[in-house]
Order: C-alpha cells, then structure tokens, then sequence
C-alpha cells in the first residue's frame, strides 16, 4: 500500500470540528497588545540593565562554576575571529559594485534574481513565472552595457540549478524531487541549443551531492546512510529549538559520470561525507550533517593520501564544505547554550592545521567565490541578529577580515561566481530580524561584487 | 483609528485555514484555536502596515506557525519537544493505529515541533522552500536539512508497519 504525505494531510485537516475562535477576544487583545507595546520601549532600558547586572554576578563562576562552563559558548581549538574582530570595508578601496539588482516582491512573485556569474563575466538571471507552470527562463546579462541576452526556452517545470557556468557550456542540475534519476541541463552556447542528460548506469537516491573535477567530469554523492535522530526525538535547546548539535552524520558513495556520454559512469570506490576539488586534490569528510572527525585529502596527480582530525568541537555538525588552493572552509553549528548559538566557520590548512575560526551567534558562512573555474578564496559569513546584522568577508589570500553590509536578506539567492567575485543579497522592504514583531522581506536586493586583494 | 472592519473581515476568512494549519503542528483542536487567536492577535498589531503592503495572508500564517512554536518553546529544557493531544493516536505502535491518517498524525507528533512545522508548510500549505524559510524565519539549507529529516523519520516509522510505503507525490521541489 502507498501512503501519500499531501494526500494524508489533507484528510487528517478535513474533519474539524467548530471554530470557535472569539473574534472579539481577538480584538480586545489586540488593542491591549498595541497600547503595551508603547510601554515595552520604555522597560527595555530596565531590562538592559538588569541582564547586564547578572552577567557580572554570573560569569565569575557564581556558584555552581560547571554548570557555568557546561552552559555557554565553548570557545574552539586555535585562533578565533568573531564579528567584533571585523573592519569596515570600503566601496572603491576594498571592492568594488560591478551590478545590482532589486527584487521588491520576493515574497508573493518569484520574479528575477542573480543565479551566478559566467567564467566570461556574464551575470546569469533567471526569472520564474509566478503561475501554475512555474516556468523558468534564462538570460545572461552583460554588467558592462546591462543588455539582457535571453536564451532559448527549457521546458515547463523544470527549475535549472547552476552547477558550472563556463565560456562553452553552462550546466544545471533540474530540481524533480526524491529518488528520482539525477538530470542536468546543459546549454552550449555556440549552437545555443539546449539538451538533457541522465546517467542509467548511476544509482537512483534520496538526494544527491555534486562537484565539478578539474578533470572536466562530474563528480556525485550518492547517498549511502543518513543520520537519525536520538531515540524519542531531539531534546529542546535552551532556545526552545530542537537541539540537534553533535548528530549522526550522512554518508556518501562517490561516483563521477561524463557530461557528455551517458554511457560513461564510474563508481570511485569512496565513501565521503562532503567532498569538494582543489586544483590539485580531492579532499572529503568522513561524514557530513552531523559530526565529523575525519578529513581526508588524495593528491589527483600521485594518489598519495594523508587524512588528520579537524578538531572541530565534539558538538559540532558539519554542514558546508569547500576546499580551495591549499585551504578548506567548514561551516558547523555546534549548538545552542544559555548566552546563544555556538555557530562556526573553521579555515583549515589541507594539513590539517587550523588557521582561524569565525565564531559567531547566529552566523552561516563558507567559501563564496570559485564556483565558477576554480581559485576563490572569499569565505562570506552572514550574521543574521542583532546590530552586527551583515554580510561580512573574511580573504583567505590575506586573512582580512572586513564587513560588507549591515544586512542579509532572508532568501537565498545567488549562485556560482568567478574567483574574486561574490553576489552579496540584502533585504529589501520590511523584515529585519531585530524586529519586535518581524515580518518577512518583500524583497531582496543582490549587487555584484569585486573584491580587491 | 485602526480599520477594524477589514481586519475582521480578512480573520473570519482566513481563520478556518489557519487553523487547520495549527492542527497539524500540534495535534489538538482546541489548541489549535487557541494558537489561531494568538496568531490574529499579532496579525491585529502589525495590520496597518500588513493591509499597506498586501502581505496579510503570508503574515497570518506565519504569526500563528510561530505563536505554535512559541508554545513548544515554552517547556522545560529537558523535556522532549513532542506533544501529543487527545485527538491523537499513542505514538510509538504504528501497527495498532486504525487509518494511515491516523498513523501519519502519531508519526508527526514524534518529530521535533520545527520538523513538524517544516512537513506542514511544505506539505499541506505547500509552500515553496523559500517561503517555508521566510514563515519559519530560517534560511533555506535549514528548511531543507529538517524536511529531510522528518521525511526520513516519517518513512522509517511508516516502514515498520503494516500500512506501507509513505511517499511524496510530485518530490520536494528542491
């Protein structure tokens, strides 16, 4: 027998009984909400002040000093960055805006965005329909005149991902959902015609990690096990989340197939977590979405292996993963304690020693640039409370670390970039998180960016 | 002086919705009305400037999926996030429960209230990984990894029962 989600949901919701929701009350607590919210202003200088009051008493040691250790922010092996430790970056010093583009309503049409940057500089933008068909079109634009190519039409429901967008071809991923067959698309842009690849010989999964070899194949992650929760669920973080930090992690079989001829699939006989390329080396986690112990790095030319612990911190889930020159970028969330989320971007040397650690409350970041042809080594960092808000760049080329923005948009939007290039989206309209009572972004507004190294 | 006449208008339309919504996220009806009344409450302060932009629909929704997550929040750190109501089968002995219905609503209340949140929006509001990320204010990757998580969860539970294969008609659309 099969049971569909959609379907259930539906029959489980059809049956309710009377609403009997007071509308009434609804109103008079809702003018009771607007008149004590103009009273919260006032108190929130109080309760600064009172919070600050019991830091001091507390952080000493207090009187039960484990607890206290056990309860905040551990602070990882080596050297560590945070926000604070960050300059200000400077438009025409630092880097410089080649596009912008504003999206101002995300939120109830999807529209156009920035989904990458070609190898020859031209900026890819999709644009899907806000209708039943949820058709896609493709369009590069050239940042120098603004002039919006756009390319022949893909068939109706397909949501091309880039996964490469080279001089020759642009290749993408197409989104169809679970266990189905991997698909890419790819365009050549001489003939500007359009063809589909699937790989028979590739094993059907769940889902699917990619990466682009030096050697022209693609390189994928089938997926071979996937971490579960603890018995009886997560426990509740001191947030009030779902504490999931220090969780089994999923596996991978690496396989890579030719984008050229179906015919041509090879099972590499690894098992991998996250895997990504360097010029010169695969390098892959034991495991990823959860804890990992383990990163290994073969040399492509010799086969020559060396494998270290990253010594990342007991708690912490790897959930990106980028590798580049001789430098790989974890993200981690290493949990939630009672002065906040214990989030992480550790830069290590593809020896196995760490040259820094971003550590933040509410942060996510990795390797931002590269993703077209190789070389980046922007690692962009969005923190996404309080007033240190921001899209922030730490350079691996020359360890500076500067702020770029004072805010994130609450999409992701964005794609594959040159080295030396990043998209960098921030909100428009409404929607801050910071906000007493915040709503979602309207829009989002992505601008181009050179860095200067 | 507030329009409380379209703000009326706008939650007598929108509340049944709503709290069918909330019935899923935690699995009682009377809890589900009470989650709904808070939700309109929120949506009653922010009306103004929500009826301004025409963003009452979308901002509904996620006042009440957040006034749920708030009430899971509320308990005590070393319990389990999992809330069973009474209209709800035991969780756990998925063989004895009577509909497939029945069993996917225990299953559900097994997961984590955010995984529960995620399966809801996507599932039955059918929202977009996007829009699943701006209801729950995470960002996309976070939607993803839980949806996926609770889908494997959901699947394994289904499994090893005598109801059969759960499945997502269409995929995930990611």
């Amino acid at each position: 027998m099969v049971n569909e989600v959609r379907a259930l949901l539906r029959e489980a919701a059809q049956t309710s009984p009377q609403d009997e929701t007071d509308l009434s009350a609804v109103l008079a607590g809702g003018r009771r909400r607007v008149r004590r919210r103009r009273l919260v202003v006032v108190g929130a200088v109080a309760a600064v002040a009172a919070a600050g009051t019991a830091v001091a008493v507390v952080a000493p040691g207090g009187t039960d000093p484990d607890r206290v250790a056990e309860h905040r922010v551990p602070r990882p092996d080596g050297p560590v960055l945070r926000l604070s430790d960050a300059g200000r970056a400077v438009a025409g010093r630092d880097y410089e805006r080649v596009a912008a583009f504003t999206n101002k309503n995300l939120v109830w049409k999807n529209g156009r965005t920035f989904d990458g940057v070609t190898e020859d500089g031209q900026i890819l933008i999709v644009e899907l329909a806000n209708d039943i068909t949820n058709q896609a079109r493709l369009a590069l634009r050239d940042p120098a005149t603004g002039r919006d190519d756009w390319l022949p039409d893909i068939a109706p429901q397909l949501r091309p991902r880039p996964i490469s967008l080279g001089r020759d071809r642009l290749v993408f991923s197409v989104d169809e959902g679970l266990d189905v067959p991997l698909r890419t698309l790819v365009l050549d842009r001489a003939t500007r015609t359009w063809s589909q690849r699937t790989w028979p010989g590739l094993p059907s999964s769940e889902s699917y990690a990619t990466a682009t070899g030096p050697d022209g194949r693609l390189y994928v992650g089938v997926r071979a096990s996937a971490g579960s929760p603890p018995p009886g669920g997560w426990p509740t973080g001191p947030d009030g989340e779902a504490e999931d930090a220090g969780g089994e992690g999923d596996t991978y079989d690496l396989w890579s197939v030719s984008l050229t001829d179906s015919s041509d699939v090879r099972d590499e006989g690894l098992r991998v977590g996250s895997f990504d390329f360097t010029d010169t080396a695969l390098v892959w986690s034991a495991a990823t979405n959860g804890t990992n112990d383990r990163i290994h790095v073969r040399d492509l030319a010799t086969g020559a292996e060396h494998d270290f612990d990253p010594r990342s911190g007991k708690r912490c889930n790897l959930l990106g993963f980028s590798a580049t020159g001789d430098r790989i970028v974890l993200g981690q969330y290493c949990g939630t304690y009672d002065d906040g989320r214990d989030d992480r971007v550790q830069v290590l040397t593809t020896q196995g020693r760490t040259v820094t650690t971003l550590q933040g409350d509410s942060i996510d970041g990795g390797l931002a640039d590269g993703g077209t042809g190789g070389g980046g080594h922007l690692v962009a960092v969005q923190a996404w409370s309080g007033a240190e808000e921001g899209t922030y760049v730490y350079d691996l080329a020359t360890d500076r670390f500067l702020r770029l923005t004072d805010s994130v948009s609450t999409y992701s939007v964005g794609g594959p970039t040159p080295a030396g290039e990043l998209l960098v989206g921030t909100a428009y309209g409404e929607g801050k998180a910071q906000d007493p009572d915040p709503g979602m972004d309207l829009g989002s507004t992505q601008t181009l960016i050179r860095w200067a190294s | 002086m507030r329009d409380e006449e379209t703000f009326v208008a706008f939650a007598q339309g929108a509340r049944e919705r709503l709290r069918r919504t909330a019935y899923l996220m935690c699995g009682d009806w009377d809890r589900a009305s009470d989650h709904v009344q808070e939700g309109l409450i929120r949506v009653y302060v922010a009306w103004p400037r929500l009826e301004k932009a025409g963003r009452e629909h979308a901002y509904a929704r996620k006042a009440v999926v957040s006034a749920v997550l708030d009430a899971a929040r509320r308990r005590s750190s070393r319990e389990l996030v999992v809330e069973t109501g009474p209209d709800r089968p035991a969780a756990g002995d998925l063989a004895e429960t009577v509909t497939a219905r029945a069993a996917l609503l225990a299953a559900l209340a097994e997961l984590p209230a955010r995984q529960r949140a995620c399966v809801v929006l996507r599932y039955f509001e059918d929202l977009s990984v996007a829009d699943t990320a701006a209801a729950l204010g995470c960002s996309q990757g976070t939607v993803k990894s839980q949806t996926a998580r609770a889908l494997d969860r959901l699947r394994s539970l289904f499994e090893d029962s005598p109801l059969g294969e759960l499945t997502v008609a269409g995929g995930t659309s990611w």
